[in-house]
């Protein structure tokens, strides 16, 4: 037998230690210079993990620098089922004070989402529960929290219809907007101002990219916040809107429903802007459940709906300025002309009567205005083609939306002969549409229609755009956003046709109706108007006004939702707001006329149901 | 008069270090990391620990040196009995750790036997081979290694220390083919493993082998006998691994076997193929160069689980990169050949044989430790030799480096005559 030597086995033995070397290196190869990418791709997934960085939202000044609108923190505290410990659902749930049960359900809500990533599970805690949460990080392994922000409102008023609301971005919602970078869980303008300058207000988010270890929990930014992007701010809103007198005016509509708009002539710029009922937009900065939700929307009183820009009515005896300035323009009247009033108009064999049938006698357009005289005004617009009546009343701004910065309007209804064609279809003669010539029958007016008309009548027929926002201001940048306003619009009747119908305004307010209502020690022109309402209600009180005379600084529209006559609620609503702003003050008797007008109400509406 | 340091290979000293160096800047990263706040008070104390078991190696490695070539040979069998001893005090008198009762308790430290086994089993193995008889009686002897090495193996398997015992089991074929035996029968013992890996991999892969196999072994011999028995080992156990996966085994046990092929599926991902996904997401994600010192995601996250111990390489390609790895590779490599140079160098059977034994033996653990990590096998849980966190796993490999370093250091003592 032959002696075995193992030198020979060596080189053999040598090549399989090279061999396996080389396999094991080969395949380090493969996973790191190959699939590296495939495996960079799954090891940031685990490990690193996008927080979105709420940027501050733009907050909202009045017109004299007050904080109206800002933002304050609010924790979430979130939930990764993957790494909860199902054992430490009763400590959970003591930290945030909840029944065992309602942590189970959030739970299981996060599961459906997503068993790895973070849900939002108890939104709107206090730092207090999330200090004694991160207490206990040891024992709650996928229990984080975020923080963001939400709205926090620091004036009186509400300005709900105005302001619009902010609320987390519904699905749908989230489905179009998608492109423009928004998230679930991202807030979002629904309406009013927030809505409309939502680009603006928003800012842009930022996110930060934190490591997570295997049990969920944030350890330290990644790669030291190397790819981490700050979030922008929001740009700033500067309202035109006084919120001393905004507090004001909300005060006054206690009880009732309707709207007020005022605006400052000269600019267009709006002071006041009432809707009630409102919501207050407090309450989307909490958790609103649904059923609280549907609680205050499901209310006949409709809070939701904007009355200052969607309620449409017959603007009443407010109409009769225009009915004059166009009269005057056309020289279908003068100044001069006198008309016999007989307490009524006849037209065919029928009658359309003056308040209470009330006999003027021989009377010229200031005193038809003074008195609200219906026959005058009849008896012009038996003058006036409907076509022509729809041609004026569009030059005024009725019948369209109005270009503003609120876009829940309506259009109102102003109309022309094509109009009664369709409505009437039978056929239609004058006493269809001589009530156009007293604001009423087949027409509607918004009182941010009203208010502007109003507007334009004081500042003798050149019409500003109304606007809620006088600029936008980037707080760091300084960066000023170009505005874009409208232009202004030169009503085509002269000058001293306005002087005419101004002087009968402002009789209105020295003799007739609206003398109740004269701001103490302040020259003004108004005119009252009562708006028959639909059913069987009380009629909707209107005013609309204008102060100082000579300089008007304030016009208003006021519409009290079946409030009776205009110059029972609206026309004090109006004279306190505008003699507020006018003086920053109240006389004893403006102090009184408010007191008078808070115990005032809107007929309820089950009332006449 | 030649100087007494001439035979001290001081290259093969800087190569340990090195690794135990890497093995400790990769432990320090895991334990005490930017994110280690989050860790178990007794995690974070590793480094430390590690760091102490690596200055006992120390003076470990001093003190082998001291001793003479004689004391390893003639302690050899009492070593070897006493390790079994040992193993058999584990069984009954052990600590349970992660389910394997391989450990015993000497004052202040918990040694795990199954770890310190390997030193005495190559040491008795040594001795077997480099008797005279070995040269001429092969068989005998290759059974009689075998047995050597299956005794503490069988031992190890019952303290339920699976990973070690299959290190010895693997180091079976690497003994025999030491002792001499014909390849061919080396060819027949290994077949059988091979066939049962690519089964698990790909079942027709598995019946190519053992048709190739079979084949090779049949044109190397011109024996019907031996081809009969090759084809049996190796189609045998490609059926029973099919037969295993499909009806015997529990669902559990086969998707542990199989994950590994596909750790990344849907029904794995979670729970048995967790370790290798994110082993070789780390790993992966590494690139050339690595993520930086304590930058990697995966570690810093404490993704990989037993990433100090038997994961450690996964640090090191993630954090490493492609270049920490293929130098981790390099010093093994290097390391490898140069003991096994020495083992030539001293024209003693003795030495070569434990040269042979301790190659073997780390050439296992780096082969099924990094194939581990990157996805090649199962999960078989072994330490990494110099770089996994483990005082036990560290002394054991550290002793049989010292006891080779020593016999070379004075291979001018073993007697001319030999054995």
């Amino acid at each position: 037998m032959s002696l075995y030597d193992p030198k020979p086995r060596l080189k053999l033995f040598v090549v399989i230690v090279l061999a396996t070397i080389t396999g094991l290196g080969m395949r380090l190869a493969k996973l790191q210079l190959i699939d590296t990418k495939e495996y960079t791709g799954e090891s940031r997934n685990n490990a690193v993990r996008e927080k979105r960085v709420t940027p501050a939202r733009g907050v909202i000044y009045d017109r004299n620098g007050i904080l109206m609108v800002d933002n304050e923190p609010t924790y979430t505290i979130m939930l990764t089922p993957r790494y909860f410990d199902e054992d430490q659902i009763p400590l959970l749930a003591s930290l945030v004070n909840v029944e065992d049960s309602v942590v189970v359900q959030k739970l299981a809500e996060a599961r459906d989402w997503s068993p790895f990533q973070p849900s939002a599970a108890f939104a709107n805690v206090t730092l207090d529960i999330v200090s004694r949460v991160e207490e206990n990080r040891y024992l709650l392994p996928g229990v984080t929290y975020e923080t963001t922000q939400r709205r926090r409102y620091l004036t009186d008023g509400h300005l709900g219809h105005g302001l619009g609301y902010v609320r987390e971005i519904s699905r749908s919602e989230l489905e179009r907007r998608r492109a423009d970078g928004y998230r679930p869980g991202d807030l979002i303008g629904i309406a009013g101002l927030e809505k409309m300058y939502e680009p603006y207000l928003r800012g842009e988010t930022g996110s930060e990219f934190k490591l997570v270890n295997i049990h969920g929990r944030e350890v330290k930014p990644y790669r030291d916040g190397e790819e981490d992007q700050h979030p922008v701010s929001g740009y700033d809103l500067h309202l035109t809107l006084d919120s001393d007198v905004q507090a004001l005016a909300e005060s006054l509509f206690v009880g009732k429903r309707g709207s007020l708009v005022a605006i400052e002539p000269a600019s267009g710029e709006i002071l006041a802007f009432v809707s009630k009922p409102d919501i207050d937009p407090r309450i989307f900065s909490g958790r609103v459940t649904g059923e609280e939700w549907s609680a205050l929307i499901n209310t006949p009183e409709d809070p939701l709906f904007n009355r200052a820009t969607m309620s449409g009515f017959p603007p009443g005896s407010t109409w009769k300025p225009f009915m004059a300035l166009v009269g005057l323009q056309k020289g279908l009247i003068t100044e001069n002309t006198v008309y016999r009033c007989r307490g009524g108009y006849r037209l065919g064999n029928r009658v359309f009567k003056d308040h209470n049938g009330k006999v003027h006698g021989p009377i010229t357009v200031k005193r038809a205005l003074q008195e609200s005289c219906n026959s005058f005004f009849f008896n012009l617009m038996m003058q006036l083609d409907v076509d022509e009546f729809h041609k004026w009343g569009t030059t005024f701004g009725f019948g369209n939306t109005v270009d503003f910065d609120i876009a829940e309007q309506d259009a109102g209804l102003m109309p022309d002969s094509a109009y009664y064609n369709r409505v009437y279809p039978r056929g239609w003669t004058a006493g269809y549409s001589i009530n156009l010539g007293i604001g009423q029958g087949d027409m509607l007016v918004t009182p941010l229609q009203l208010a502007r008309y109003t507007a334009a009548i004081a500042n003798y027929g050149n019409m500003k755009a109304p606007h809620m926002v006088r600029s936008i201001q980037h707080s760091e940048t300084g960066e000023i956003v170009d505005l874009d306003l409208p232009a202004d619009h030169q009503i085509p009747v002269e000058r001293s046709n306005f002087e005419i119908v101004r002087e009968g305004m402002k009789m209105v307010m020295e003799h007739g109706s609206g003398r109740w209502a004269q701001i103490p020690n302040i020259d003004s022109g108004g005119k009252t108007g009562t708006a028959q309402a639909p059913g069987d209600r009380d009629d909707h009180s209107l005013f609309v006004m204008f102060a100082p005379f000579d300089d008007p600084k304030i016009a208003l529209a006021v519409m009290v939702e079946n409030g009776g006559f205009g110059a029972t609620q609206a026309a004090p609503i109006a004279t306190v707001v505008a003699e507020y702003y006018l003086t920053r003050t109240l006389t004893p008797t403006g102090k009184w006329r408010k007191d008078q007008v808070m115990t005032l109400e809107s007929q309820p509406l089950e009332e006449s149901q | 008069m030649r100087i007494w340091y001439r035979n001290l290979s001081i290259d093969v000293i800087i190569t340990w270090v090195a690794l135990v160096g890497v093995g400790l800047v990769a432990i320090y990263s895991t334990t005490n990391g930017p994110a280690s706040e989050y860790l178990l008070e007794s995690v974070r104390s590793n480094f430390m620990r590690q760091f102490v078991w690596a200055l006992i190696c120390t003076s470990g490695l001093i003190f082998a040196m001291l001793l003479p070539v004689r004391f390893y040979q003639t302690a050899a069998w009492p070593v070897y009995v006493i390790t079994l001893i040992l193993l058999i005090a584990a069984l009954l008198i052990g600590v349970e750790i992660n389910g394997a009762r391989s450990w015993i308790r000497f004052g202040p430290v918990q040694l795990q036997v199954s770890e310190l086994a390997k030193v005495g089993t190559i040491l008795a193995v040594a001795q077997l081979l480099s008797a005279k008889r070995a040269r001429i009686d092969t068989v005998r002897y290759a059974f009689l290694t075998a047995l050597i090495i299956t005794l503490p193996g069988i031992l190890i398997v019952l303290q339920n220390d699976t990973g070690t015992a299959l290190v010895f089991f693997a180091l079976v074929p690497i003994m025999l083919f030491w002792s001499g035996l014909p390849l061919i029968n080396l060819v027949l013992i290994v077949s059988p493993a091979v066939a049962g890996y690519l089964s698990i991999v790909y079942l027709p892969a598995g019946l190519i082998f053992a048709i190739v196999i079979t084949g090779f072994v049949y044109f190397q011999t011109r024996e019907y006998s031996m081809a009969a028995l090759s084809a049996l080992l190796t189609a045998g156990t490609t059926l029973v691994v099919s037969l295993a996966l499909s009806k015997v085994l529990q669902p559990h046990q086969v998707a542990r076997l199989l994950s590994f092929t596909n750790p990344e599926a849907e029904e794995f991902r979670d729970n048995v193929g967790f370790h290798l996904v994110q082993s070789k997401a780390a790993i992966g994600s590494g690139g050339l160069t690595g993520k930086g010192f304590m930058e990697g995601t995966q570690t810093q996250g404490a993704y990989v689980p037993e990433q100090s111990t038997d994961f450690v390489f996964s640090v090191i390609g993630e954090e490493f990169g492609f270049i920490g790895s293929i130098v981790v590779l390099a010093l093994f490599t290097y390391l490898l050949l140069r003991l096994i140079n020495l083992g030539v160098q001293m024209k003693h059977p003795f030495g070569l044989m434990v040269a042979a034994g301790t190659v073997g033996v780390y050439l296992i653990h780096i082969f099924v430790n990094i194939g581990m990590a990157t996805g090649l096998l199962p999960v078989i849980g072994i330490p990494l030799p110099f770089l996994s966190y483990g005082g036990s796993a560290l002394l054991a490999h550290t002793a049989m480096l010292a006891i080779l370093l020593s016999l070379h250091l004075k291979k001018d003592e073993f007697s001319i005559y030999g054995y």
